[in-house]
């Protein structure tokens, strides 16, 4: 993440993690979620907040996580169904289970089939948020394989190229490959300039958006540095909206929203549930695993990462900069780095722990 | 593409396709190559230059790829082996042939395992040119699937972000899924700013580049219009360009190309391991996943109010990828391809050389 997106020092308080997963088990516990789903959730948000992905951590997002279970927006019970299944891949119904509940198991079937036949890929429909997809990959390096994922949860956000209604969502998508001592390559982005997220968490720390970041109402990209706008709705309803990654079609967007429509494909046209930008469900999951060993020597193959990996680590900088690196080595030196001294969040986020434990009647030991 | 990698009207010879796939097809027999290996090759070329990307159609790949049969760097007549297989994967070693050639193959066996077991994948190592990655993917279109093809080079060209040592190729990447009536998604990208390719278009076409496509020696990004520099005086930039504006998600796509092409196949990164390229494959059957006549509507659904979206002040219309290339597709097998006058002359003083017939006017 840029500077702009961290928690100011004087706003950190740093929470041991077993702290914190405990608290956030319990919590979604005390919406109605299971233990293992709740144990599912938190691994996810946490792993997020460990790596330094804290847009898709606890921080934004348990609080609307809680809302939409009370609401009965989402299903802390839900019945999970296959409706289709492969020797190599499956589709499920998650019944509104969230999505970082139902996630881990889906990867878990891929990697499955992945083990029996090469490969292996599971969608997922009718389910809520995923918190985004870096979690999942990283199950199936563990297993020595390539794992991938997309979502394309919250549609109506993003304009396309040339274009001024918001059509597609964030749709991020991730993949990660195992190595033999370096840290996994690990990449996770949105197909936006932005992630959604990452707007909340500017209006947090009073960080400005840069330009070519988000169109006005109009669908026009404001080409200047402004303040995070308040956010209003999708469809259309926004006082500004996303602009695919690239941001103009003269530096890429079409690239972009592309990648961007992969991802809407991948998962809401393949599971069946059909676009989210016209039908305005909560969207769906892609999962997939490919097992190195069908394909080649694993050790070759991961002696392979680690000299592609340090020769990018070794490499000279450009002017100006310190050091060059891939995706995942610096989420792997965060992770290590908050392992150890805790994860700093903001003190806000704190305050809401607080207060919603206070409310629901649970222990609340963070600081 | 951009209307400044465009063929300048006053340049324009056009040729009906039927004319230019014979006459390619000759030429790459010509070095020896099979009849089946000369259609292959010229069947992924030609449609390239139907579809207007004419960066890796014959204009610019040909003459390459003849020079290199001739100096013996392409095998014309491969001994293609199975260096590992599994129900829904292949590794192929290419035996040094022309990407083009095996390209079409691989697809057509990843298709195979995909009908079988839901989903196929391809690694074909020890090979050429490939000529992008969006032919291949709509091979697995016509068969009910979604079709992904990445490739990978010998590297050297892309900094990474932050980086002034050039590391990737341009590493290319697509995907491709049917509709039922509106054209077929094809998204079909380089993973840097602009195609190595591209570059040298500019230089027949005398476009400008853009701020921030390329970078310095030393890893600067250049912020303003310029002539292409000769090559070997530049890098070029992941897309994004800056990391303000996102080239690590470039770079990173690019990386994810390297791995599923140099390294899942075994030949090791394109930098540091002597070989020329690898090429990835897959197929995930539709059937596997849901009805496939729903999946085609819903994608009509998605596609055409994408099209009839309203687009943003000054600009006329909004597409999604796949939709001008199926518009010139049409266009271009009705009234012929637009080739620069210096492409038709290298055919025919390279025909007239070998004593083939050339009628391309």
């Amino acid at each position: 993440m840029l500077d702009r997106f961290k928690v100011p020092d004087k706003d950190k308080i740093f929470v041991p993690v077993e702290n914190i997963t405990k608290v956030t088990e319990k919590i979604l516990e005390a919406s109605g979620v299971s233990k293992e789903g709740a144990k599912n959730s938190t691994s996810v948000l946490i792993g997020n907040d460990l790596r330094g992905v804290e847009t898709h951590g606890v921080s934004n997002g348990l609080r609307l996580y809680v809302e939409k279970y009370t609401s009965g927006e989402y299903n802390s019970n839900p019945n999970i169904k296959i409706i289709r299944e492969s020797s190599t891949t499956a589709t499920i119904d998650g019944d509104m289970g969230l999505g970082a509940e139902i996630g881990p198991m889906a990867m878990e079937m891929a990697i499955t089939k992945a083990e029996k036949y090469g490969m292996g890929a599971v969608v997922v429909s009718n389910t809520g948020h995923l918190a985004g997809c870096g979690y999942y990959p990283l199950q199936a390096v563990e297993k020595d394989m390539i794992g991938q994922a997309m979502t394309s949860g919250g549609a109506g956000l993003t304009v396309p190229t040339w274009g001024s209604e918001p059509i597609l969502g964030t749709n991020p998508v991730a993949w990660a490959a195992p190595t033999k001592s370096m840290p996994p390559f690990l990449f996770d982005i949105a197909t936006t300039q932005i992630a959604s997220n990452k707007i909340s968490l500017a209006r947090r720390t009073g960080a400005k958006l840069l330009p070519g970041w988000i169109t006005d109402k109009k669908g026009d990209p404001v080409l200047e540095e402004i303040e995070a706008p308040e956010r209003n709705g999708r469809h259309g309803e926004s006082n500004y909206h996303l602009l695919p990654f690239g941001g103009t079609r003269e530096n890429g967007s079409h690239k972009g929203f592309g990648l961007g429509m992969v991802v809407e494909i991948m998962t809401n046209e393949l599971s069946g549930m059909g676009p989210a930008p016209l039908l305005k469900h909560e969207g769906s999951d892609f999962f997939a695993a490919y097992s190195i060993d069908a394909f080649t020597d694993v050790n070759k193959f991961k002696q392979d990462m680690d000299d592609l990996l340090s020769r990018i680590i070794e490499s000279k900088p450009a002017t100006g900069y310190e050091k060059v690196v891939y995706a995942g080595y610096l989420e792997s030196e965060e992770f290590l780095k908050r392992s150890e001294e805790g994860i700093p969040y903001h003190k806000e986020v704190i305050e809401w722990f607080e207060n919603h434990c206070n409310e629901i009647g649970i222990d609340c030991e963070l600081r | 593409m951009l209307d400044r990698f465009k063929v300048p009207e006053k340049d324009k010879i056009y040729v009906s396709p039927e004319k230019v796939t014979e006459l390619t097809k000759k030429l790459f027999q010509s070095v020896g190559v099979s009849e089946e290996g000369a259609r292959n090759s010229t069947n992924v070329l030609i449609g390239n230059d139907l579809r207007g990307v004419e960066s890796h159609g014959v204009s610019n790949g040909l003459r390459l790829y003849l020079e290199r049969y001739s100096s013996g760097s392409y095998n014309s007549k491969p001994v293609i082996k199975v260096l590992r297989e599994s129900p829904t994967t292949a590794t192929l070693d290419g035996d040094g042939a022309i990407g083009t050639e095996i390209g079409p193959m691989a697809m057509e066996m990843t298709i195979e395992k995909a009908e079988k077991h839901g989903m196929g994948a391809v690694s074909v190592t020890n090979t050429g040119h490939l000529a992008g990655c969006g032919f291949y993917p709509l091979q697995a279109v016509e068969k009910d699937m979604i079709g992904h093809c990445f490739t990978g080079s010998p590297g050297g060209q892309t900094l990474p972000t932050w980086g002034s040592e050039p590391i990737l190729g341009t590493n290319p990447v697509a995907w491709a899924a049917p509709a039922d009536k509106m054209p077929p998604f094809l998204f079909d990208v380089a993973t840097t700013q602009v195609a190595a390719n591209k570059i040298e278009l500019t230089r027949r076409t005398g476009a400008k580049l853009l701020p921030g496509w390329i970078a310095k020696k030393d890893g600067t990004p250049i912020l303003n219009e310029i002539i292409a520099p000769p090559k070997g005086n530049y890098h070029l930039l992941p897309f994004g360009g800056t990391r303000e504006n996102g080239s690590h998600k470039g770079f990173g796509l690019g990386m994810v190309g390297e791995i599923m092409s140099n390294i899942l196949s075994g030949a090791g990164p394109g930098l540091t391991s002597n070989h020329q390229g690898s090429d990835f494959f897959a197929a995930y059957s539709i059937d596997a996943f849901t009805d496939v006549k729903k999946f085609k509507e819903n994608m009509d659904l998605l596609l055409s109010r994408i099209v009839k979206s309203k687009p943003a002040t000054n600009y006329e219309r909004v597409v999604y990828a796949g939709y001008l290339e199926n518009e010139e597709f049409v266009k271009r097998s009705k009234e012929g391809i637009p080739y620069h006058k210096e492409v038709i002359e290298w055919f025919e003083n390279y025909s007239s050389e070998l004593g083939i017939e050339c009628d391309l006017r």
